[in-house]
């Protein structure tokens, strides 16, 4: 398939022979030549930034489908504190990564550990990077910060969510993607500004890395910090589920996300017209973006019958949840890999993430680490999975079309180690770094008492003590109405604390 | 960067010489280059339709959002009633805006008032507008009709919902989007068939006007005339908060809207696919949409985060329901402004936006007039100072890339008193027109007693009343052997009255 050419006077002319007018022929062919040239380049970047855009917006209704998940999974007295911190991440996100964290991310040409342009957008648009890139990288950078409130739900501070988020958002986070996308990036596949880690790179597509595992390890160490919540083990070191008030809100959320991840895998392409210079027409990114929605389902539908059909032999019936929950942990997997791997790995890729997760889960209980939303094990468990199944399955084919010839490739494909290396050290180093940043933080937030709320307000409920009442009133409050025939709500004392009287909610 | 100028072999013929076959040459290169240019035509048009037409389902998203957003804003007895008037502005706006809304908003040539072509989409598609134009139209229509329930929600009668809900989608909005955004509209900045209004015409990009204030207006008449609901304010005039039944659905609602707002921001350039000849080629109007999805973010968050901490402050707690109807109303604001600012003005615009809530909101109290929503502080009052925000920080180069150059641009980075002049012009037409077609309309409602519910009705809910039933059964109706989990019981409470079919009480998960 030709490439647009150039057209040049110069050349032409003499071809034309010796006629009188031949340079103006050849000015005349050639100008509308270069028109037509300049009219595809501007249809490309009108059709990219239509695709990147309405990637962007998938992605973004993903924070819808977390805090349906966050909400459905807490009881019912810590609900609106677990959505505030949801629009929180975003909208503190937005200021921060704005000002400073896309600058740290994607601000090249720099060095491999961090970026230095592009602060408060500055010099955007670019030859390479337009606004619509920022939203994308926005809508990822929330994601991650989201990920973490899941396992310390319940029982923290408000004040200690708006450090954190912040300072992961606007710095953990941006890092990490800028060793693993950026084009400086030490450990990125598509780094052009040095040396390829083990000449390989290491590959994590859509982030089972850079976002899940991230956001997973943050969320661990908040959660082992400030410790299991009141009554999730007691005396005798039995496990009791503090089960979460909504399952209509878990499933709703689980299928929203799954609906915006088809703006965070394929969108990760960044952009869909591209050739691949191939015999076929047909061939193209705009292929191998279909091929990516098609891995990433595949992931989540399998690893969500594996996980219906294990937690039935596990626990006697068929529980919606954890299939929720598995489905996600197949996404979260294949988000590395989705774009160079064969759509039947990707069903090997769901199918082990079940297991990863309910092995995760196992360990957790028996290590009394108590994490509301699983986050933890899903994200930083199944993210982990992803990483090295990239390793294991990226076929060669698609890894010279989506990053470059000559690659190494998936191990159990015949592509060698030095990938798997890779895919190892990214593991490691994002363990490391978000271990080495966020424990200290919540560890120092911890001592100064920011971090866990007293015995009392975490009995009674967040929503109550500190963001002005319960969640939901299906009773009027004044009482002088007299109820509509039907139902009234009367609590019912716990056996410890008794919270406020004056609801009769 | 040249432009794709026609190729006509009668120019070329010459240039080729006297060869024998010059014509037959000038001819088959021509013929190419014209079919390349007319392939150029039909993807450009397919790139724009799929553009607006994916916008146009964002934005139809946003009453979804608004649904969950007024459901979970009103108390669980009235939670049918509110949900079915936002199905039913989508539905009769629907009919209504195909039948002569769209006629009157953009039925070109016509006059500087209203439009008179394009009944019932005849004659459409043609060169301007395609069906993907109507679609997109109607979405922005029926969520000005949405904005105007918020206000009179919990106590108004269903047959005056469907009255204003037509006439507003129907006659009343259309016309303010013929003045401000029709190329023949007196204060259209797009105008082409006239004099621009002061030599600018008005900047309202995707509605903080046209849409939010139209919308916002019409609810404070709605809520004014038919009065406070009972027991917002007390004998001794105090006020009393009437708490929405779920702050999961006013979240949630919160970030579909910010979801959809992305199909109606940037949706709003209509086209996608067109180069603004610069000597830069990656930038062109597909920068601009990115860049006004991110000014969009900005205000929005900025607002958010505002608002947090100014609740924090003023009420002693982590606000969720202010927190988001600040973040709603700098979405509300940046409307009007969005593609012609920079980000870092959004972020002013937002923060502005969050103040003149509170602000509004403490002027409702103080003159006790009762908005379960605050739709007419949010869309009426930060829809105003969005327009008046467009007028102080429209950046020259984009007003040029939007509209055209030589225009009048925002007061604060040098661009005069004109255009500031002009936004002025719109808010004030606007607050008068709404309040001329609105106000009588709801004031004979009213008269009709047409208007509100009665006394009874209203305490029981109107979903027990006039909608066969609570929204909500968590029990079974049938059996009372399940014993309850510890947490909550519900317990039948017999009815006064006459009742419905009496229920056992036993437990549930909330929600």
């Amino acid at each position: 398939m030709a490439s647009l050419p150039t057209c040049s006077t110069a050349e032409l002319t003499p071809l034309l022979g010796l006629t009188a007018n031949a340079t103006a022929a050849a000015d005349y062919i050639c100008n509308r030549f270069t028109a037509t040239s300049d009219k595809f380049t501007t249809t490309t970047y009108a059709i990219d930034s239509t695709y990147l855009l309405f990637s962007a917006y998938l992605v973004f209704a993903m924070q819808l489908g977390f805090a349906m998940l966050c909400a459905g999974s807490v009881r019912a007295k810590n609900t609106m504190n677990i959505m505030l911190t949801n629009v929180l991440d975003a909208a503190a996100g937005g200021l921060s990564y704005y000002i400073f964290g896309f600058a740290f991310a994607f601000g090249g040409p720099s060095n491999g550990f961090i970026g230095k342009h592009y602060f408060g957008l500055k010099s955007i648009p670019s030859a390479v990077y337009d606004y619509s890139f920022f939203l994308y990288q926005w809508a990822f950078a929330i994601a991650a910060a989201g990920i973490t409130s899941g396992s310390i739900a319940e029982r923290t501070q408000f004040v200690a969510y708006l450090i954190y988020s912040s300072f992961l958002t606007g710095f953990v986070y941006p890092i990490v993607s800028h060793w693993v996308w950026s084009s400086d990036g030490w450990a990125s596949a598509s780094r052009t500004s040095g040396s390829l880690l083990f000449g390989s790179g290491a590959i994590d597509f859509a982030g089972s890395g850079v976002v899940h595992m991230v956001g997973g390890i943050a969320g661990l160490w908040g959660a082992l910090i400030e410790g299991p919540r009141i009554g999730r083990f007691d005396r005798s070191g039995r496990s009791v589920a503090l089960r979460g008030h909504s399952a209509s809100l878990v499933v709703l959320g689980t299928f929203l996300l799954w609906f915006g991840w088809y703006g965070f895998n394929p969108g990760s392409f960044v952009t869909i017209s591209k050739s691949y210079n191939t015999s076929n027409d047909y061939y193209g990114q705009w292929s191998a973006v279909g091929r990516t929605a098609i891995t990433t389902t595949l992931a989540g539908c399998t690893a969500a019958l594996t996980t219906l059909f294990s937690k039935r032999l596990l626990v006697g019936h068929w529980n919606v949840t954890d299939v929720c929950n598995g489905l996600l942990g197949g996404f979260a997997a294949i988000t590395s890999g989705c774009a160079v791997v064969d759509p039947w790995a990707a069903v090997i890729c769901g199918f082990v993430a079940s297991w990863v997760l309910t092995g995760c889960n196992i360990l957790a209980e028996k290590y009394k680490y108590d994490d509301p939303l699983e986050a933890a094990q899903l994200h930083g468990g199944c993210g982990s999975w992803g990483l090295l199944f990239t390793g294991l399955f990226a076929k060669k084919q698609y890894v010279h079309e989506v990053y470059a010839t000559g690659r190494p490739y998936g191990l159990f494909m015949g592509g060698g180690g030095k990938l798997l290396a890779a895919q190892v050290i990214q593991i490691l180093v994002i363990f490391g770094w978000v271990s080495a940043t966020m424990a200290p933080l919540f560890y120092a937030l911890k001592k100064l008492n920011l971090l866990r709320v007293s015995k009392e307000d975490e009995m009674q409920g967040m929503d109550m003590t500190r963001h002005g009442g319960f969640a939901y009133i299906y009773h009027d409050e004044d009482g002088s109405s007299h109820p509509p025939p039907g139902f009234t709500m009367r609590k019912i004392e716990p056996a410890s604390a008794s919270p406020s009287p004056n609801h009769n909610v």
